[in-house]
């Protein structure tokens, strides 16, 4: 359709659509995100049934934003004509979009794999845990997981699939996405510059000194080397993370 | 949208990380509270971390379960550390155990390696970025390369990637403060084990991978067992040798090769890999003049080795010479040339081969049996690399029962042998050595060698051919068809013409002096170079032949392949036995096939040698034969039936004596 032809409601319809593909796409990042660190400490002594249970409540909540993303994102980019503006953004969506699906597809296989080897049903079975050091307290984790909106609330809501079936959806849904749609993946170009997320991010800088704290140790009396980069302003602060 | 590669036949299991599900096994035994390892707080400035072990401990536990020694235990705890099991929380980089009270800790099972979860370079990337985040820049050398690979080739995803790095370190943050540390401890590990820092040996190295999931266990259908018992089948039938012969042979082996290995007795005069002096290679190099000691005493091992070697080769080929049998290592090293050769000059080759060695009548006949002959001409109908192996084979045979042994006790090689140098083991002093250190440099780039080479062979090639003194009396080369004498020096192709009208066969010759100076040349090579058998030096060092090669050079212009000057020239000496060319009784039609051509006139070489050659009292001999022959040869066919036999080489003609080509 030529763009000239478009009206201005057809217009502001698609910036919408594409703005809320965006935050779907953050709230997706942020679910996997917390999904990861909650699957990092199944099997180790941090693991209980609750850990498992709000581990299951954040897929659910992944699989929500993406069956919706998915379902918003694929006519999107049906409509996109080539010469469209917005089509490097769309293109970029796709390609992101199918990046975090690989990703919580790789990490849902590992937690099933995972929770397969160290079922927690038996008592004794909590002696096989690994002692990793680590608390059970992953509430933070699990809050800020449920803080994402995703941006459709009140559309159909599926039921929560099982792992296994949420596996094989997501397998076919990338499958599909690959057949559907063919898009050069590396025509799409980062909008960041390299090394700028160390410099830009906000939240950094808040806790530097905590972190710090944490990273001195002192193990009687035996310190760890410093490397002393040059940007050290800590001096020779040791530095338990470097 | 990665691109996993589908189409790799299942090739996708890592062979080494069989030892995976066993290595799993000791660990979760390790965790039991009762009978695994004691585990310690870990005390940081703020907190106490639970659950961190000691290396001594985890030793002891190891010699205690399985009942080993301590080294042993100690070899089993680092491998759990290599494999990324326990990682270390002082000096992480370093993957090994210290049997001490340094502090381990066991790594959370999502981190593990597995068989089937290969390790992401997208997690590879958010790790960087998230580190990027934390230490605002401050990577390592290594990790900022990476980064900067990794930015360049996911741009694509490169958004994602630090968008999902914010959200890891926000996500992380929820944690507490020791948990984050915990985990931070973890995740560095686990980078550690799986993108090690340049330099180290990582445990993950795993060489190719294969088809078969080495963790899997196998189902034992009938398929398995029919397999199983093939296998069995073939083990029973494989050929056995006694061990007392086996382990006689490398006896054997050691003991003969045992002076000459480079790590078991020093070099002389000094290794350069550990003095930086190249000396040793200096004398050692392919067309050294003089070779040393412990060269020629290599060649006395075994013949193999003195074909080897180029320099023993080359004094083999010299010694042949001497003896007028020089076509079997002409025949040998050019089925050597057929058989590492391009494939597009095979067919020619072998033609060539045939044409020059096999055939009836042919200039360098070799001698092999009747049924090699057979099953070789037979090949050469479809000549392919290999086809010349059974007669390569069984002349080599012969120059190894024969020759070789009649070479350890002639004079060419004791005269190389007394010439031989042993040079002085050098003996550097520290400072010395520094600056032997400093003077390296590096060798002449491979192409300048091949160019050197080639400009050799071509030197070598237009002041003719060495081998011509093979040639019996009763054989003569086609003009056209320049003698082979092997890919060292090689014939002057570029000087063959195929259908020289000009200088067919027979080839009358009448050279003034030419016998003579032959002769001189032939005594030259073998007496006075006895130490510098290179048909390189033969070719270029004496001036008596520059001039022989001045007129040689004017024979070449008239597209006739110097052969033709001595065509009738091989000096009257009865056939030595064995292995030189056996005559083939030439039959009357052959010579009125082609008949001899005037060719007196043509070749008219006036050669210059000192006057003490003509001592030799065959010269007289030769003169009158070539005199014999000019007057045959312009007289008809058949005219020298008393003197040289004339041989038209019956492929010329495409008579059908010619078995192949």
């Amino acid at each position: 359709m030529n763009r000239w032809q478009r009206t201005v409601g057809e217009i502001q319809t698609r910036k919408r659509q594409v703005a809320e593909c965006e935050r779907a796409l953050e709230a997706l990042s942020k679910v996997t995100a917390c999904f990861q660190q909650m699957a990092t400490s199944v099997g180790s002594s941090s693991d209980s049934s609750s850990l498992r249970e709000k581990t299951n409540d954040t897929r659910a909540l992944a699989h929500k934003v993406c069956t919706g993303l998915h379902r918003k994102l694929v006519p999107l980019l049906a409509e996109t004509v080539p010469g469209q503006e917005d089509r490097d953004k769309v293109e970029q969506l796709w390609v992101h979009f199918l990046t975090g699906l690989e990703s919580l597809q790789q990490d849902l296989y590992k937690f099933g794999d995972l929770t397969d080897r160290f079922p927690l049903k038996q008592k004794n079975d909590r002696r096989a845990l690994i002692k990793t050091g680590a608390s059970d307290e992953f509430s933070g984790v699990a809050a800020q997981a449920a803080s994402t909106q995703s941006p459709w609330v009140g559309t159909e809501v599926e039921q929560n699939p099982d792992l296994k079936t949420h596996i094989t959806q997501i397998d076919a849904m990338i499958k599909e996405m690959l057949q559907k749609v063919s898009i050069p993946f590396w025509a799409v170009e980062s909008t960041q510059e390299a090394w700028t997320e160390g410099v830009d991010f906000s939240d950094a800088a808040d806790d530097q000194d905590e972190t710090l704290e944490v990273e001195v140790v002192s193990q009687d009396g035996k310190m760890s080397g410093c490397c002393h980069p040059p940007n050290c302003k800590f001096g020779c602060m040791l530095c338990l993370l470097t | 949208m990665t691109i996993r590669n589908v189409r790799d036949h299942g090739q996708r299991f890592r062979p080494r990380m069989t030892c995976l599900k066993k290595v799993e096994a000791v660990i979760l035994e390790m965790q039991d509270p009762k009978t695994g390892v004691k585990s310690q707080p870990q005390r940081l400035v703020i907190t106490t971390i639970p659950h961190a072990i000691t290396g001594e401990d985890i030793v002891a536990w190891l010699a205690n379960r399985y009942s080993i020694q301590t080294e042993e235990a100690c070899t089993l705890g680092r491998m759990l550390v290599a494999f990324g099991y326990i990682y270390p929380l002082q000096d992480h980089k370093r993957l090994i155990i210290k049997p001490d009270a340094s502090l381990y800790r066991f790594q959370t099972p999502y981190f593990w390696p597995a068989q089937q979860w290969p390790v992401e370079d997208t997690d590879y990337a958010i790790y960087l970025a998230k580190r990027n985040i934390r230490k605002k820049g401050i990577l390592e050398m290594y990790e900022q390369e990476q980064y900067n690979s990794l930015h360049k080739w996911m741009n694509h995803k490169w958004d994602f990637i630090v968008m999902q790095a914010k959200e890891q370190y926000r996500a992380g943050k929820e944690r507490k403060k020791p948990d984050r540390v915990v985990f931070d401890c973890q995740e560095r590990a686990y980078w550690v084990v799986h993108r090690p820092p340049p330099g180290t040996i990582s445990a993950m190295d795993y060489g190719l991978e294969r088809m078969v999931d080495p963790n899997a266990e196998e189902k034992q259908t009938s398929d398995f067992f029919r397999r199983t018992i093939i296998f069995t089948q073939q083990s029973i039938m494989r050929p056995r040798v006694k061990s007392s012969v086996s382990i006689g042979a490398l006896v054997k082996y050691s003991i003969t090769y045992n002076k000459h290995d480079p790590f078991l007795a020093p070099c002389l005069p000094s290794n350069p890999w550990l003095t930086d002096d190249v000396t040793y290679w200096m004398l050692n190099m392919t067309n050294v003049e003089i070779p040393t000691k412990m060269r020629v005493e290599r060649w006395t091992f075994s013949f193999g080795e003195l074909l080897a070697d180029p320099r023993g080769r080359a004094d083999f080929t010299l010694f042949l010479k001497k003896e007028f049998s020089g076509e079997n290592l002409a025949f040998w090293e050019a089925c050597e040339d057929l058989k590492w050769g391009t494939a597009a000059t095979m067919n020619e080759k072998a033609q060539q081969i045939y044409k020059t060695f096999l055939a009836r009548g042919a200039p360098r006949w070799i001698n092999i049996d009747g049924k090699t002959m057979e099953v070789t001409v037979k090949g050469l109908k479809h000549p392919h690399r290999y086809v010349l192996d059974a007669a390569q084979t069984h002349i080599f045979m012969l120059m190894k029962k024969d020759s070789y042994g009649r070479y350890l006790k002639s004079p060419v090689f004791k005269e190389t042998q007394k010439r031989a140098i042993d040079p002085e083991q050098h003996r550097f002093s520290v400072t010395q050595l520094e600056a032997n250190a400093k003077k390296r440099r590096p060798s002449l780039s491979p192409i300048i060698v091949r160019q050197q080479e080639e400009e050799e062979r071509a030197r070598m090639a237009t002041s003719g051919p060495v081998d011509i003194t093979q040639l019996c009396r009763f054989t003569a080369p086609v003009p056209h068809l320049a003698v082979y004498s092997g890919p060292l020096s090689s014939p002057p192709f570029p000087l063959c013409l195929p259908h020289t009208p000009a200088c067919p066969s027979p080839i009358s010759v009448t050279i003034d002096s030419t016998p003579a100076s032959e002769r001189r040349w032939e005594e030259g090579v073998g007496g006075g170079e006895g130490g510098e058998a290179d048909q390189v030096g033969e070719g270029t060092a004496v001036s008596s032949r520059s001039r022989m090669a001045l007129s040689l050079g004017r024979l070449l212009r008239r597209g006739c392949s110097p052969s033709t000057v001595f065509a009738s020239l091989s000096p009257k000496f009865p056939a030595p036995a064995g292995n030189s060319s056996r005559v083939q009784p030439i039959s009357t039609d052959q010579i009125g096939q082609a008949p001899p051509r005037r060719i007196a006139n043509f070749f008219q070489i006036k050669v210059d040698i000192p006057p003490e050659c003509r001592i030799y009292p065959i010269d007289s001999e030769d003169e009158e034969e070539s005199g014999g022959a000019s007057k045959g040869g312009g007289g008809g066919e058949g005219g020298g039936e008393g003197q040289v036999k004339e041989i038209i080489c019956p492929w010329e003609s495409l008579t059908p004596h010619e078995g192949a080509g």
